[in-house]
């Protein structure tokens, strides 16, 4: 019985590792997404013409991601320091820009979460969208 | 006798389409989406994913998610508020096992959770997830709109616009 319990020691940490532990270091570079919108595809989710309706879902606490031009999309969960991943001011301003990061990518079940050490390059938004910014949804 | 099948048949149609258990989440006719009764334990994703652990699921500072039976993690995107998330819904049962009505989206990019309805430990019947609302409106007061009227959005607004650019302005 003891014999058992000590060889399921070295398992269980090895279960625990995996979740945990499985983190690639990467360099990410793509588009702070609405991310409901976006992988739902409900509206025009990107750039210029979701400008505002990204900043109301990420205020909102809707999570924010990023997508690369791949179409891979990173859950956010933290950046540097600041483990706020709901409604995070510094995030919602710079919503629907073009950003470099770098950071920890741990997947799991087929679902790509980012850990950001820090937004290093902010270019602001370069996606001018839907037919050159012409439709801002919801208007006003 | 067939008659009288039929009407059992039809009364407990009526119960159960009257019963929180039985209702199923609306559907939003979007790609990938089924609707379900989900049963799962709230999780912190920061917990989850990076080990970085707070007793309290970090009190609504944290994206949360869902993990069911068979270990499969669920992040939860939205909850029932127009444009807002499920974490002041789910945040008060960190740890705790949940049910959710709602729907599941299966995308190629990755699966979201939409909670639309919430059972919680000790109660009876399903509510809806309305959690983010309801904070809103206590802490701000009534709105039509809350996104409209919210301070945060109207900073970020005002600031560089509803195209997020200063100065631009829709074509003509």
């Amino acid at each position: 019985m003891l014999r058992r319990a000590v060889l399921s020691v070295p398992i269980m940490l090895s279960a625990l590792s995996v979740d945990v532990h499985a983190a690639e270091r990467v360099k990410v570079e793509g588009e702070l997404i609405d991310t409901w919108c976006s992988v739902t595809g409900i509206m025009f989710a990107y750039g210029t013409a979701h400008h505002q309706c990204a900043v109301w879902c990420a205020v909102g606490g809707i999570p924010v991601s990023i997508k690369d031009k791949d179409d891979n999309t990173y859950l956010v969960l933290k950046v540097g320091d600041d483990d706020l991943s709901v409604a995070n001011p510094k995030i919602v301003k710079i919503q629907s820009h073009e950003v470099s990061v770098d950071g920890e990518l741990v997947e799991r079940d087929g679902v790509k979460y980012l850990l950001v050490d820090a937004v290093a390059d902010d270019k602001g938004i370069v996606n001018l969208t839907e037919a050159e910014y012409g439709v801002v949804p919801f208007g006003e | 006798m067939a008659v009288r099948s039929l009407t059992i048949a039809a009364a407990a149609l009526a119960v159960l389409a009257a019963s929180p258990a039985a209702r199923a989440a609306d559907l939003w006719g979007i790609e990938g989406e089924k609707a379900v009764v989900l049963k799962g334990k709230v999780v912190d994703l920061l917990c989850e994913i990076g080990g970085t652990c707070a007793p309290d699921c970090g009190a609504g500072r944290h994206q949360l998610g869902l993990v069911d039976g068979n270990g499969r993690l669920y992040p939860a995107a939205k909850g029932n508020t127009l444009f807002a998330g499920a974490v002041a819904d789910l945040a008060p049962y960190c740890g705790k096992e949940v049910e959710v009505d709602g729907l599941v989206i299966e995308s190629p990019r990755m699966h979201l959770l939409f909670v639309q309805k919430l059972k919680a430990p000790g109660d009876t019947e399903f509510r809806s997830a309305e959690a983010f609302g309801k904070a809103w409106e206590a802490a701000h007061g009534k709105a039509d709109e809350w996104f409209r009227a919210d301070p945060a959005v109207k900073a970020v607004i005002a600031a560089d616009g509803v195209f997020g650019i200063k100065g631009l302005e829709p074509q003509p």
